[in-house]
């Protein structure tokens, strides 16, 4: 019999849970709370600088955690040859995008921490192919390296502070200020040239590598796309790069994320629904030597695509009457839904309630209204 | 069919008129008596929303557009998480702190700010260390400091002549301001298709005026 009450979302977080299992990632569960100051210490980390915070009965600081990596990284093992794949599906609290409100996001997602080597990265990609694939709608997955803009940016004596500015208007894909600002820092034309450029570099993934194998001024730059053609060359011979896309306009923050990046996006959702990559820095702020890659899906994006609203509240409107016999009548019931339906036991039929259709007990069964 | 978001009024119909010169009129949007809000041409491909110019953002921003055309004063307030693709450059005018003809700064006290755009004021303040008190208005932001109700205030200047009429003048310039090409991050992935031909298209014409 089908999962007859699971809704789509319920079943995809089932299917996803199955798939993570099948490769060896174990659940991970944390509390609802950690140290405000893990936050605080790591807020260029999170997607959105407002934590909720409160003082636990101590006099400490604490916050509704608004991010799980920080968590898992944290407990990762320090060793650099120590391998630990976990999932997670877990509630976090941020700001409501668009409303300056405080939201629960529910969030599931891989994290594979300590000896991440070439196959571990392609795996975790893979999972995130997959991952968009069961969501069952059209998707795209871009794909980044963050080596190319860095090493780029690195290559032209370009500061932090001066990253950080060209990098915000690379992430609009505002081609128009960030030329104005790369005019105004004075950058040496063979290399502003070039980053100009960054903010419109996206597309389909052998076209735009071409493009930006053209402007490779330094090591860094060509061993991340090296980096990108294998993982492209990879997923292709197993039929999975359909959805692949590069797009290097996409930058995560330098102080944390290095090498591979990822954004998932499925139709009919206009915000990004899946987001991760190679975090290796993270994992050095808390004095671990292995590496780290992972991404989380954000299931509250997908509620409003993934919902099929019913045209029926039940399928069976179960009517009696209030002197009918309770045995008699909980026997009956029991056993219609016992069948697969979805019955409501009423002795009249709630205002504005839709059944496919409507029963009468006669004193030992339903018999169809006539 | 590609959603574009216009705001309502001059400003839109400038838009419009560029569009329909690049090739994406819409037979609809040049009826003297049509005063509906959705206008679609089957032939053109494109489905033209007329909203408030503010909420142009919202609409991209969501999904309901895929793309619009909207002030950088009203994306700047917003904050909105949208692609800023092309200055189109018109719509050209100053976010800027006017005061009174000969107005002296009392700097022992918090400065008195009325504003349609508290975002943009606090920010700039901030960047300069001044405390401020924000008194939002919603129009007829000149008569706030006629009547005392603030110091300053700051807002779009685009000749001069509403500020000189009250006794106004720029004290300090914050940023240029023009219209912006917008667009939804997810729609550049599933209308790239559509997208990317405007842009190509409008970025010629830009390019050009900025020859002229």
């Amino acid at each position: 019999m089908e999962a007859l009450n699971q809704s789509k979302k319920d079943m995809l977080t089932g299917s996803l849970r199955s798939l993570y299992q099948s490769l060896g990632y174990t659940r991970f569960s944390m509390r609802r709370f950690e140290e405000y100051a893990l936050y605080l210490e790591n807020k260029r980390f999170l997607k959105s600088e407002s934590v909720l915070a409160f003082t636990n009965p101590d006099g400490k600081l604490m916050a509704l955690k608004p991010d799980v990596t920080l968590s898992i990284v944290k407990h990762a093992p320090k060793e650099r040859d120590a391998l630990e794949k976990v999932y997670y599906k877990e509630s976090v609290y941020r700001l409501a995008p668009t409303a300056r409100e405080f939201v629960e996001i529910e969030q599931m997602g891989v994290e594979a921490l300590g000896a991440v080597d070439a196959y571990t990265v392609a795996e975790v990609l893979r999972l995130a192919i997959e991952t968009l694939r069961l969501a069952g709608l059209d998707h795209v997955l871009d794909v980044s390296h963050m080596g190319f803009a860095a090493g780029l940016m690195d290559a032209a004596g370009l500061d932090a502070e001066q990253q950080a500015r060209l990098f915000q208007f690379i992430r609009q894909k505002n081609a128009h200020e960030l030329a104005a600002e790369v005019a105004r820092m004075g950058i040496p034309p063979q290399y502003a040239d070039k980053i100009d450029l960054l903010a419109g570099l996206a597309g389909s993934f052998p076209e735009t590598l071409r493009r930006a194998e053209a402007m490779v001024v330094c090591p860094a730059m060509a061993q991340a796309l090296q980096e990108l053609h294998t993982l492209h060359a990879q997923l292709t011979a197993l039929g999975l790069a359909d959805c692949l896309q590069l797009d290097f306009s996409m930058l995560n923050d330098l102080g944390y994320y290095n090498g591979l990046v990822f954004q998932g996006y499925v139709q009919g959702s206009p915000r990004v629904v899946l987001s991760g990559g190679r975090y290796d820095l993270l994992m050095r702020r808390f004095d671990k030597q292995g590496d780290a890659i992972g991404f989380s899906l954000y299931l509250d994006e997908l509620t409003h695509v993934l919902a099929e609203p019913s045209q029926w509240d039940a399928d069976v409107l179960a009517l009696y009457q209030p002197q009918d016999d309770v045995a008699a009548l909980n026997a009956a019931v029991f056993a219609l839904a016992a069948g697969g339906q979805r019955v409501l036991a009423a002795t009249q039929a709630p205002r504005d309630f839709r059944a496919r259709k409507t029963l009468r007990f006669d004193g030992q069964s339903f018999q169809e209204v006539t | 069919m590609l959603s574009i978001a216009l705001p309502k009024g001059r400003l839109g119909d400038k838009v419009y008129q560029l569009f329909r010169d690049h090739g994406y009129p819409c037979a609809a949007m040049e009826a003297e008596d049509d005063r509906r809000l959705v206008l679609r041409d089957e032939a053109s491909g494109v489905q033209y929303l007329l909203v408030k110019p503010s909420d142009v953002a919202i609409y991209v921003e969501h999904g309901a557009a895929d793309v619009g055309v909207v002030g950088k004063d009203v994306l700047l307030e917003g904050g909105n998480d949208v692609y800023e693709l092309l200055d189109l450059g018109f719509g050209r005018c100053n976010m800027c702190v006017a005061a009174p003809v000969g107005f002296r700064e009392d700097l022992s006290a918090p400065l008195r700010v009325a504003t349609k755009y508290p975002a943009i004021a606090k920010r700039y303040y901030a960047g300069k260390s001044r405390e401020i008190e924000i008194i939002k208005l919603n129009g007829s932001i000149e008569l706030a400091p006629i009547l005392g109700l603030s110091d300053v205030i700051v807002d779009i200047v685009e000749t001069g002549a509403t500020l000189r009429q009250n006794h106004l003048e720029v004290t300090e310039t914050i940023l240029p301001i023009s219209a912006r090409l917008i667009a939804n991050k997810a729609a550049m992935r599933f209308q790239a298709a559509a997208i990317q031909p405007l842009l190509a298209a409008l970025q010629t014409q830009t390019s050009e005026g900025a020859k002229a």
